[in-house]
């Protein structure tokens, strides 16, 4: 029937939205006569027939199909009608009338929706978070870095419709097209920059250059699609590697540590040094004070005896003489020997024996 | 039923199937060929409800819409024998159905002829150049020449490819090994370097505050000995100044005062004369 040919035999609709035959079927006269005509001798038992029935049932009929225009468009869509397949009108919001089918239908995108495409991983949810049970996928998360290393990112990409008419009309497959130039779009910038920045400082500049790339990418498709932000979900390095650059990382931490540790030394040595410094100090002081008083003691004493001295000298002096040798004396062994008496012969003398009881006592 | 009202039926339905048969639609998204006995009679570029002469001629719908293809991935050698897995896509349009029609016939052809055409230019193309070139601000620069390359051929088709691009372009899984240890060892010398200096800087504190400890201890030490020097030179010159008043009674009265001090004690065994000094009253004077 020339009504489908305009599928071309496809089984895709021109918008890829499955047959286009949902909706009211095209009328076929000679069903619609027949169905009519059972329908009104069930209800009426038969008697009535004629032209009066069939009327009222056509009545019925298009007043039905007529009603079939009526639709609905939620806030966040918008209606875009087509007359004929030719756009015609765009209507807002709310309850809207449109030609019944075949003459007039509607498409109702979802323009204020923000969709999300997720590169690198999948997300359990639909949400806006990164679900727990995200999936990494390494074929599109690894890429090459501008110099020559790999590198782990997941993104997600935000869009939303910009244009309704662009987007429905202009491309086939507009989220398969915001997928691959995001994918095409990191892997661009990423294979301008070295893997040290990709993994810090550049971040932010990365997500910057790949929204930028993929909006002008799409605008060139003139895909009616609005890039809204590029998030980067993770920047790792591989994860054959990571184990090397926590290494790293553990290592900058050892180097902190190492230094600290020998603070903490010096810390505590300096001080200490200084502690014995001015002990030694100290104690020199002490000395100098007590030699230089000892001195100055002994000296006036001798002073004072000399004084006397010089008063009376060969008295003191015998007396000094004696009492000396008195105190000497007093606590010794004593051995008074006249030689005389020896008659010349040298006496023998058990000297360790003496000693011996020297020591005995 | 009636035989008029058969008959009347019958027109009805005849004439409904001609004028189906007369209209055709085309969207907004397509565009549309009328074609009698195989020649193609007119382009229906925009949408709406169309005419055609019916069961004659027949209407072939294509699409308007920009068409993605997607190329798979493809082994290229670079120009420094540098291999590399391409995996590209494109997007193109149909932008002359007519001619479309008569060279390709269909979507699905013209996919086959798209994607033996971007393989053999991406070849051309990147096995001109250094594999760094990929990697670089010339990706783009690369990607518009295989597009351009491409176009050229396909505008025979009736198709204007409005884009070829590049999705990924890695090394093959064994060169990605020799990548993945060349990052290793790269992060392993980094992390040993900056343990080293970890050590190096410790070893150079470490040994800073060993050095000002020797020299805080070794100034103290010279400090101390000026000090005590300076004690016994006072005090030798305060002794020297007393006894060098009468030399002779300081000998004795010093000796006096040693032999109290040395002597003395009970272990001290001591063989007297009886002519001694000492004793001179203990013998009766001869």
């Amino acid at each position: 029937m020339p009504w489908q040919n305009q599928n071309g035999g496809k089984d895709r609709g021109p918008w890829g939205q499955g047959p286009q035959n949902r909706g009211p079927q095209p009328p076929n006269i000679e069903d619609l006569f027949k169905r009519g005509q059972d329908r009104f001798r069930g209800t009426f038992g038969g008697g009535f027939g004629g032209k009066r029935g069939i009327t009222v049932v056509v009545a019925v009929l298009v007043a039905l199909w007529l009603f079939s225009g009526f639709y609905r468009v939620e806030s966040d869509q918008q209606g875009v009608v087509l007359r004929f397949g030719k756009w015609t009108e765009t209507t807002a919001p709310g309850l809207n009338y449109h030609l019944p089918y075949p003459i007039e239908t509607v498409l109702k995108p979802r323009v204020t929706r923000i969709n999300r495409v997720d590169v690198g991983f999948r997300s359990g949810g639909n949400d806006f978070t990164r679900g727990s049970a995200a999936r990494d996928l390494p074929e599109e998360s690894l890429m090459l870095t501008g110099d020559e290393n790999i590198i782990d990112i997941d993104f997600t990409v935000f869009w939303e419709i910009k244009d309704a008419g662009m987007f429905l009309f202009n491309i086939q497959d507009p989220e398969g097209s915001v997928k691959a130039v995001s994918e095409s779009a990191m892997r661009e910038v990423i294979g301008k920059m070295p893997l040290q920045m990709a993994l810090t400082a550049g971040r932010s500049d990365v997500q910057e250059e790949t929204k930028q790339l993929i909006q002008q990418t799409l605008d060139s498709y003139g895909a009616g699609i609005l890039v809204r932000e590029v998030n980067l979900q993770g920047v790792d390095p591989p994860r054959a590697v990571i184990d090397a650059f926590r290494d790293v990382q553990a290592a900058r931490a050892d180097q902190e540590s190492a230094k600290n540790q020998a603070e903490a030394y010096a810390n505590d040595v300096i001080p200490k040094a200084r502690g014995e410094a001015a002990r030694i100090e100290q104690e020199a002081e002490a000395y100098k004070a007590q030699v230089i008083n000892d001195a100055e003691g002994e000296a006036s004493r001798f002073r004072a005896v000399l004084k006397e001295y010089e008063a009376a000298k060969d008295v003191t002096r015998t007396r000094i003489y004696l009492e000396t040798m008195q105190d000497v004396l007093q606590g010794m062994d004593k051995v008074i020997m006249d030689e005389n008496a020896t008659g010349g012969v040298v006496p023998y003398m058990a000297l360790p024996e003496l000693k011996k009881q020297g020591g005995g006592q | 039923m009636k035989p008029g009202g058969i008959a009347l039926i019958v027109v009805l339905v005849v004439a409904g199937i001609t004028a189906f048969n007369s209209f055709f639609v085309v969207s907004e998204a397509e565009q549309a060929l009328v074609v009698q006995f195989g020649n193609v009679k007119e382009q229906v570029r925009e949408p709406g409800l169309k005419l055609k002469i019916p069961f004659v001629q027949e209407v072939h719908i294509l699409d308007k819409r920009i068409l993605d293809l997607d190329v798979p991935a493809e082994e290229v050698i670079a120009s420094d024998q540098k291999r590399l897995v391409v995996d590209a896509f494109a997007r193109f349009k149909i932008i002359e159905p007519k001619q479309f029609y008569i060279t390709v016939f269909n979507e699905e052809v013209a996919r086959q002829r798209l994607q033996s055409l971007i393989n053999a230019n991406l070849r051309r193309v990147l096995g001109n150049v250094e594999f760094s070139a990929v990697l670089s601000e010339q990706r783009a620069v690369l990607m518009q020449r295989i597009r351009d390359l491409v176009n050229t051929e396909a505008q025979g088709f009736g198709i204007n490819v409005v884009d070829v691009r590049i999705r990924r372009a890695d090394l093959p899984e064994e060169n990605s090994q020799a990548i993945y240890q060349r990052m290793e060892t790269e992060r392993k010398q980094e992390a040993q370097q900056y343990r080293a200096q970890g050590a190096e800087e410790a070893q150079r504190i470490r040994a800073n505050a060993d050095r000002q400890r020797t020299v805080l201890l070794s100034e103290a030490r010279r400090q101390a000995q000026i000090l005590r020097g300076e004690g016994d030179a006072q005090a030798t010159k305060i002794y020297a100044d007393a006894y060098g008043l009468d030399p002779q009674f300081f000998e004795f009265y010093r000796s006096m005062e040693a032999y109290r001090q040395a002597l003395g004690k009970q272990d001290t065994t001591m063989v007297l004369s009886p002519k001694s000094e000492f004793l001179k009253f203990l013998a009766p004077v001869q």
